[in-house]
C-alpha cells in the first residue's frame, strides 16, 4: 500500500509518495524534496534545528509525520527570501552575528519568524529569550540571536507603522 | 506499510478503532520518544482533523477541552483564573514549537510521571471523556492514570475530551516546575495549586505534585487539613509529613529521591505564597 | 586594510538562506549506501558468539562489515593503535562499535543494526576513579609529576593550610551537526572522503591505513563543520574509515552519520576529573606552596588523553606565581567512552583546581576573593610585555627517535612516541611550575580595569546588603582570571601550510590547512590575504580544506587556527606579491621595495594599476602567480616527561565577573550578570572574537552548572539525549552580558599581533561556578566545597554542607 500526500512547500504545490508512515516532515523535506536547509540536530524535538512553519506556525519538522501534513502549507528557510532580497530576520542575523557554525541558524531564523508573527513577545528581550528557548545554539551565539530578533521586530513594527 | 487515516468525524474514528488495532496520533511530540521505534507498525489514526475535537468551550456542566486541542490553544483560550496553572504549565511544555503541535490529551495518554499537564488537571478535578463504538464513558483523571506509561484506555477506545466540572473552576491557581533549565526541560518536580478563598478562609484547595511518584498525585490529606482554615498564614501550615507521605519519588539521572521530596515542599510553599499574596490586601 | 575589522562570517549569506552545505547536505548519487554501527550492550567482556543472520537478511541491507572483513589496519586511534574500528574479541564500553551495516537507507541500516544476537562473557567493568585506582588501570606506567621547589615543606611551614577535593564532571560536545562522513570511490583504487572533521590529515592517514594504500591515494575535503569544540579532532575517524571500507567493498558512494543518541553513546567527551589539593598560605594570603593530585577518567582507549592530562597539569597555576608546587597526574583507564579533546583540552580542569584553592583559602582567611588572587598574581610585564626580554629562537626543538611504523605523527596523541631534546629553558624571573618564564603577563592591569567597569566593589557591598535581608533568594558574585598557554604541546604540530593562486583577472584563490567550524577562521585568514594584496575581501575566495592542496596539516585545535594558518597564508601571499612587485618594478625601473599594494591597486612610482591589471601583466610576463606558504612557531622547546621547558609561544589572558542568584530552598539558580574583559591581542576581527568570547563563556558556564553526564552502575550512559543532557539555551545566558576586548598587542610576533581566541574564553565560565560557591558559602559557616556541575541539586546539597547538615 502506498500513500501519497499533496502539500505546498514555499508556495509550490507538490504531490509526494511516501514509503513509510513513519517518515517525518524533516526527512520528507531533506531526502525527498531535496531542501537541505532544514537541519537535523537531535531528531527528538529538543534542539529546534528543524523548525519550519506549518500553516504559518512554527513546529519541529522532526516530530511531524509527513502523512499528517497533507493539504497544508509549509514554509522552510529556502522560501523566506524574495529573490535576492533577504527576509528582515535573515538580514538581521547577518548584521548582528547571530551565528557561528551556522548549523542551528536556519531553525533559529524560522523560529524567529514564527515568534514575530505570534506577536506577543514585543520588544521585551526576556520574552524573546523565552520564545527562542526551543532553539539551541551550541556555539552560544545567543547575544547576537537576541539582538537580531529584537532588531527584526523593531523593523517589522516600524514598517507596519508606516504602512498604516 | 500500514495505512494512515485522518477521519473527519468521531463516528468514523470510532469505527476504525472498533475494527483494528491502531496507533493514535495527534501532535506526535511524544510519539517517537514513547514508542522508541524506527517505524510505526500497523495503522495510524490521526485524530487532529476530527470535527469538533479541537475546541475548548464551556457547557452546562463544565469545561470541555477537546482531545485535539494543543497547548497553544490552551494558552490562547479565554479561561477563568482557576485555569492559570494549566496555562502556566502549557507555556513550559517544551518549546513553542512543541506547544503548537502537542495536545493536552496526548500528554495524559502518554502517561509520563513527569507529564506537565497532569498536576494542573488533577487540581482542576479533571475527568477524561473516553469514546468507543459501544458508547462513551468518563473516568476521573486520577483513575485514568495507573502507572508510568499506562492508562485504563482499552483497545477500541480513544480520549475525546478532558472535562473540568464547573464546581472546580473556582479560585486562583499557580503552577511551578523545577528543572535543570528554565525552558525545554523535563521536570524534576512540579506542583499545581488551586485555591478558592471566601471571606478570608480557604473554601477549597487542590494541591498536586508531579514527577514524585509513578503518577502525579493530589495531596488529599493535606488539602483536608487546610480546608476551612484562614487564608492568613496559609503557607506556614503546609505540613511536610502530609506531603511526604503522599509521595514516592525515585532517584534517576535527573535527581535523587531525597532532593525531590524536599523540593516538592518548597515548590508548594512557593505557589501558596504567591496565591496568598495575591489575595491579601496590599 | 581588511584586518582588525568586525566583518561578518564569510558564509553569512549561505547560512541565513540555508544554502551552506554540511556533509549530510551534499547531493549523493541515487545508489548511495548508508551505514550504521551495531554497538556493544555491555561495558566489559569478550564476545563469545556473534550471530548476524538477521542483520544480513534485514530489508535494504547490502553487506555487513566485521573485523574479519578488514584486511589492513583495523584501527581508528589517534595515538597508540589501541582502538579498533570494529572489535571481534574484547568489548570495552557500552556503545563500542562491533559491526557495521551497509544498507540502502540510513533508516534501514539503523534498524538492521539492532537485530544482532551477540553473546558475551561479561567481566567486572572498571567504571569509576576508585575502581581504576584499585585495579591500577591506567595509561602510562604511573602518575606523571611536575615539580617546582619543595611544595611539601613549603606547606608544612605555612601559617594556614587548607586541603580538600573537587569532583569536576565531563561534558558532551553536542555539536549541533552530528558526526558525518561520505566516501566516494575513484578510479585506480583512490578514495575521496568528505568529513566533518577538525583534522583532515588524520582522516586521510587512518583511511589510507585501513585501505592499505599510501596517503596519496586518499583525498579528504572539509568545507565546514556544524560545530566541533574538539569533538571532531579524532572522533570522526570511525565514520570516515567505515565509509571508505564500504565504498571500496561495494564500489558505491557511502555515507554515515550518527543519530544523536548514537553520537552521544559512541563518542568521547571531556574528561571528568577529581582533583585533591593541599596548600599553605601566610596571613596576607600569599600562597607558599601547593600540591595537586589530578585524577582523569580517560575511558577505554588512549585517544588524546595523555596531552589532555598534560595540559591540565600545565594550567594548575593559572594566573598565580606559585613559589612551590607539586602536580601529580593519574590517567585512568575505565570502561567508558574514550574521553577526548574538548575546548580547553584539560586546561579548564587544571584551572578549576587552583581557582578552588583560591576560593577555599579566601574563605578560611576571610579575605576578599579578588584580593587573594591579586596578591598571588604573576607580576605584570612592563609595557604590556612588548619590551620584555625574549629568548633567542631555539634550534629545532625535537628529534623523533624511532617512530613506530605508520605512527600518526600529525596527531596530538603521538606525544608519547616523540622524544624531545632535554628542555633547557634557562628561564629567569617568574616562572611557571614547568619552568617557563612568564614575560607577557597583563592580568594585573586587566583586573583593575574590569573591577572598575563591572562596579565590583560596590556590587559586592550591595549584594551583602541584599543577602542580609533575603534569606531565601541569595546572590553571589565572583571574579576569575584566565591565563591560557598557546601552542600545541606536541611541538612539531606547530606548523602550517597554505596555497594561494592569483588568477589573471586578479581574483584570488586561497587554501590553507585549517578547518572552519564556526569560529570564523576562513574569514580571518581571507582578511589577511586581502590585506597583503591590498584588495577587497570580495576578491578572495576561500575554498574547502583539502588534503590534496595543503598536505600534512595539524588539527584545527589548540586555538591555533588563525595563528598558524594566518601566518602561512601571509607567507604565500607575500611570495606572490614580491614576484609581482619585482616584475612591475623592473618594467618601471623602480625599486621593488617601493611598489605598494593598496585600495585594490598596485602603485609603482607615479603609475598605478588595478590589481587585475597587475596580475595580467605578471601573467603575460611569465611570472608565477601561485605559491605555497609555510610557517612554524618559533621559540618552543618542551620536555613533557620532565615537565620542563617552554611549551607555549605566549599566553592569552581574560577575566570575568559573574553574579548569580540562588534559591536556597531548592538550589535553583540563575546567572544575572557577567562582565568580561578579554585579551585577543590586536584582534583580527573584533566581531568574530567577541562571538568566541560570549560563546566560550556560556559553554564554560554550562559545563560547570547544568551539563551533567550520568552513567549507571552497568556503565550505560543515561544522559544520551538532549532531554536529559542540558546545554544552555537562550534563556540561560546572563541577563546582563558585557563583553569587551582588552586594547593591546601580542608581544609575540603573531599574525598582525593578534592572539588566539578559540579556547581561552571557555574558562571565563569558571567565574559563574565561583559565584554559585559564593552564594552558597553565605548560607552557613562551613566551606561548602561545591562540586561541578553545580546542578540545582548539587547547590542544594552544598547549602546543606555550608550549614553543617548531612544529606545522603
Amino acid at each position: 500500500m502506498t500513500l501519497s500526500i499533496s502539500l505546498s512547500v514555499n508556495g509550490e504545490s507538490l504531490n509526494v509518495p511516501l514509503e513509510d508512515t513513519r517518515t517525518t516532515l524533516l526527512d520528507l523535506l531533506r531526502e525527498h524534496i531535496g531542501l537541505t536547509g532544514t537541519k537535523k540536530g537531535c531528531d527528538r524535538g529538543q534542539c529546534g534545528a528543524c523548525t519550519v512553519l506549518l500553516d504559518g506556525k512554527r513546529i519541529n519538522a522532526c516530530l511531524t509525520l509527513a502523512a499528517s501534513v497533507d493539504g497544508t502549507d509549509v514554509t522552510t528557510i529556502e522560501g523566506l527570501a524574495q529573490g535576492d532580497t533577504l527576509h528582515p530576520v535573515q538580514a538581521a542575523f547577518i548584521e548582528h552575528d547571530g551565528f557561528q557554525c551556522g548549523y542551528c541558524t536556519t531553525g533559529q531564523i524560522m523560529s524567529a519568524v514564527g515568534l514575530l508573527s505570534e506577536g506577543d513577545a514585543g520588544a521585551d528581550p526576556e520574552r524573546i529569550r523565552e520564545g527562542m528557548s526551543g532553539n539551541i545554539c551550541r556555539c552560544a551565539a545567543y547575544p547576537g540571536i537576541t539582538a537580531a530578533v529584537l532588531d527584526a521586530e523593531r523593523r517589522q513594527s516600524e514598517s507596519e507603522g508606516t504602512s498604516v | 506499510m500500514g495505512a494512515y487515516l485522518q477521519p473527519d468525524t468521531l463516528d468514523e474514528a470510532l469505527g476504525i478503532l472498533a475494527r483494528e488495532p491502531v496507533t493514535i496520533a495527534a501532535g506526535c511530540t511524544d510519539l517517537f520518544a514513547a514508542t522508541e521505534s524506527q517505524s510505526l507498525n500497523g495503522t495510524v489514526l490521526d485524530v487532529t482533523r476530527i470535527e469538533g475535537l479541537r475546541r475548548i468551550a464551556k457547557d452546562a456542566t463544565g469545561w470541555r477541552i477537546g482531545a485535539a486541542s494543543t497547548w497553544s490553544d490552551v494558552i490562547a483560550a479565554d479561561l477563568p483564573p482557576a485555569f492559570d496553572m494549566l496555562k502556566q504549565a502549557a507555556r513550559e511544555v517544551g518549546s513553542v514549537q512543541i506547544q503548537n503541535a502537542g495536545t493536552v490529551a496526548g500528554n495524559i495518554c502518554n502517561a509520563s510521571p513527569a507529564a506537565d499537564g497532569v498536576p494542573p488537571l488533577l487540581s482542576l478535578d479533571a475527568h477524561v471523556e473516553i469514546g468507543a463504538k459501544g458508547g462513551p464513558r468518563e473516568v476521573p483523571l486520577a483513575e485514568f492514570l495507573t502507572a508510568p506509561r499506562a492508562t485504563v484506555l482499552m483497545p477500541g477506545e480513544m480520549v475525546t475530551a478532558i472535562r473540568i466540572p464547573d464546581v472546580s473552576d473556582k479560585g486562583e491557581s499557580r503552577f511551578s516546575k523545577l528543572g535543570a533549565r528554565k525552558y525545554l526541560v523535563i521536570s524534576i518536580v512540579m506542583v499545581a495549586a488551586r485555591l478558592h478563598v471566601q471571606d478570608g478562609f480557604v473554601r477549597d484547595i487542590a494541591l498536586s505534585v508531579g514527577a514524585c511518584g509513578p503518577v502525579a498525585t493530589r495531596l488529599a490529606a493535606l488539602e483536608e487539613a487546610l480546608r476551612g482554615t484562614p487564608l492568613a498564614g496559609l503557607p506556614d501550615r503546609l505540613q511536610p509529613d502530609l506531603i511526604a507521605s503522599a509521595l514516592t519519588p525515585i532517584t534517576d539521572m535527573r535527581a535523587s529521591d531525597e532532593y525531590r521530596r524536599e523540593a516538592a515542599v518548597h515548590l508548594l510553599r512557593r505557589v501558596l505564597d504567591d496565591l496568598t499574596l495575591m489575595r491579601s490586601p496590599v | 586594510m581588511s584586518v582588525a575589522k568586525p566583518l561578518p562570517h564569510d558564509a553569512a549569506h549561505l547560512h541565513v538562506t540555508g544554502a551552506a552545505r554540511y556533509v549530510d547536505d551534499i547531493p549523493t548519487p541515487a545508489n548511495c549506501l548508508h551505514l550504521a554501527f551495531g554497538l556493544s550492550e555491555i561495558a566489559f567482556g569478550t564476545i563469545t558468539d556473534m550471530n548476524l543472520d538477521d542483520v544480513r537478511s534485514a530489508p535494504g541491507v547490502v553487506t555487513v562489515i566485521t573485523a574479519d572483513d578488514m584486511p589492513f589496519e583495523n584501527d581508528v586511534s589517534p595515538s597508540n593503535h589501541d582502538e579498533p574500528l570494529l572489535t571481534s574479541g574484547e568489548v570495552n564500553y557500552v556503545g563500542q562499535p562491533i559491526f557495521c551495516v551497509v544498507a540502502t537507507s540510513h533508516k534501514a541500516a539503523r534498524k538492521a543494526a539492532r537485530k544482532s544476537r551477540i553473546t558475551y562473557d561479561e567481566k567486572q567493568a572498571i567504571l569509576s576513579i576508585e575502581d581504576a585506582l584499585a585495579a591500577d588501570s591506567r595509561f602510562e606506567e604511573g602518575p606523571r609529576v611536575y615539580k617546582k621547589g619543595d611544595a611539601a615543606s613549603a606547606i608544612g611551614s605555612a601559617t594556614h593550610v587548607i586541603e580538600g577535593a573537587i569532583d569536576i564532571g565531563g561534558q558532551e560536545h553536542f555539536y549541533l551537526e552530528g558526526q558525518a562522513a561520505l566516501a566516494q570511490p575513484q578510479e585506480n583504487g583512490d578514495m575521496v572522503v568528505m568529513s566533518s572533521t577538525q583534522h583532515p590529515t588524520e582522516i586521510q592517514h587512518k583511511v589510507a591505513e585501513a585501505l592499505g594504500v599510501p596517503m596519496h591515494a586518499v583525498r579528504v575535503e572539509t568545507r565546514r563543520m556544524g560545530g566541533g569544540f574538539g569533538g571532531k579532532e579524532s572522533q570522526g575517524n570511525h565514520l570516515a574509515v567505515a565509509c571508505a571500507l564500504a565504498a571500496r567493498a561495494t564500489g558505491r558512494t557511502c555515507k554515515m552519520r550518527y543519530d544523536r543518541d548514537d553520537d552521544m553513546v559512541i563518542t568521547g567527551k571531556r574528561h571528568d576529573f577529581r582533583i585533591t589539593y593541599r596548600a599553605g598560605f601566610d596571613d596576607t594570603g600569599r600562597i607558599k606552596g601547593v600540591e595537586f593530585v589530578q585524577y582523569a577518567r580517560c575511558g577505554w582507549s588512549q585517544d588524546l588523553s595523555i596531552p589532555v592530562a598534560d595540559r591540565a597539569m600545565l594550567h594548575a597555576d593559572n594566573a598565580y606565581d606559585l613559589p612551590a608546587a607539586r602536580i601529580e597526574s593519574h590517567r585512568l583507564k575505565t570502561n567508558t567512552q574514550s574521553a577526548t579533546a574538548f575546548r580547553g583540552f584539560g586546561g579548564p580542569q587544571g584551572m578549576v583546581g587552583i581557582e578552588r584553592v583560591m576560593d577555599h583559602a579566601a574563605h578560611v582567611l576571610d579575605m576578599d576573593p579578588v584580593a587573594i588572587r591579586q596578591c598571588n598574581y604573576y607580576a605584570d610585564a612592563e609595557d604590556g610585555g612588548l619590551s620584555a626580554p625574549r629568548k633567542p629562537a631555539a634550534s629545532p626543538p625535537e628529534d623523533i627517535l624511532d617512530p613506530k611504523k605508520g605512527e600518526d605523527l600529525a596527531s596530538r596523541g603521538a606525544a608519547t612516541e616523540v622524544r624531545q631534546k632535554p628542555g633547557d629553558s634557562g628561564a629567569e624571573g617568574q616562572t611557571t611550575p614547568y619552568g617557563m618564564a612568564v614575560t607577557d603577563f597583563i592580568l594585573g592591569r586587566m583586573t583593575g580595569t574590569l573591577l572598575k567597569t563591572s562596579g565590583y566593589a560596590a556590587r559586592r557591598d550591595e549584594i551583602a546588603a541584599w543577602n542580609a535581608e533575603n534569606p531565601v533568594i541569595r546572590r553571589g558574585i565572583a571574579f576569575s582570571p584566565v591565563k591560557f598557554g598557546i601552542s600545541f604541546t606536541l611541538t612539531h604540530l606547530n606548523q602550517a601550510g597554505a596555497l594561494v593562486h592569483v588568477y589573471q583577472d586578479g581574483s584570488i584563490h586561497l587554501n590553507h590547512g585549517g578547518t572552519e567550524m564556526g569560529q570564523g577562521l576562513f574569514q580571518k585568514v581571507a582578511q589577511v590575504a586581502a590585506a597583503r594584496f591590498g584588495v577587497g575581501l570580495e576578491a578572495v575566495r576561500i575554498t574547502a580544506t583539502d588534503t590534496g592542496k595543503v598536505p600534512n596539516t595539524s588539527a584545527t585545535a589548540a586555538s591555533s587556527g588563525s595563528d598558524l594558518n594566518g601566518m602561512a597564508v601571509k607567507a604565500a601571499c607575500d611570495t606572490i606579491r614580491d614576484r609581482m612587485a619585482a616584475h612591475l618594478a623592473e618594467r618601471h625601473q623602480a625599486d621593488p621595495a617601493t611598489v605598494r599594494f593598496a585600495d585594490g591597486r598596485v602603485h609603482v612610482g607615479e603609475e598605478s594599476y588595478s590589481f587585475a591589471e597587475a596580475a595580467e601583466y605578471a601573467y603575460v610576463g611569465r611570472v608565477s602567480l601561485s605559491a605555497t606558504g609555510y610557517y612554524r612557531t618559533p621559540d618552543l622547546s618542551w620536555d613533557r616527561i620532565r615537565g620542563a621547558g617552554r611549551p607555549f609561544f605566549y599566553f592569552a589572558y581574560g577575566a570575568a565577573v559573574t553574579e548569580v542568584a540562588v534559591d536556597t530552598l531548592t538550589g535553583e539558580n540563575r546567572i544575572l550578570r557577567a562582565d568580561i574583559l578579554h585579551d585577543a591581542g590586536a584582534s583580527l576581527n573584533p566581531a568574530l572574537d567577541i562571538g568566541q568570547i560570549e560563546g566560550g563563556y556560556v559553554q564554560g558556564a554550562g559545563w560547570l552548572t547544568t551539563e551533567e553526564l550520568v552513567w549507571d552502575d552497568s556503565g550505560r550512559l543515561r544522559t544520551h539525549a538532549p532531554s536529559t543532557y542540558k546545554i544552555p539555551a537562550c534563556s540561560d545566558r546572563p541577563d546582563v552580558f558585557n563583553v569587551a576586548l582588552w586594547e593591546g598587542e601580542n608581544p609575540a610576533e603573531t599574525i598582525y599581533r593578534s592572539k588566539a581566541v578559540g579556547e581561552p574564553p571557555f574558562m571565563l565560565g569558571i567565574s559563574a561556578f565561583l559565584a554559585l560557591s559564593d552564594a552558597v558559602a553565605g548560607c552557613g559557616t562551613q566551606y561548602p566545597a561545591l562540586n561541578a556541575p553545580a546542578t540545582a541539586e548539587e547547590v542544594w546539597r552544598a547549602i546543606g554542607r555550608a550549614r553543617g547538615q548531612v544529606r545522603s
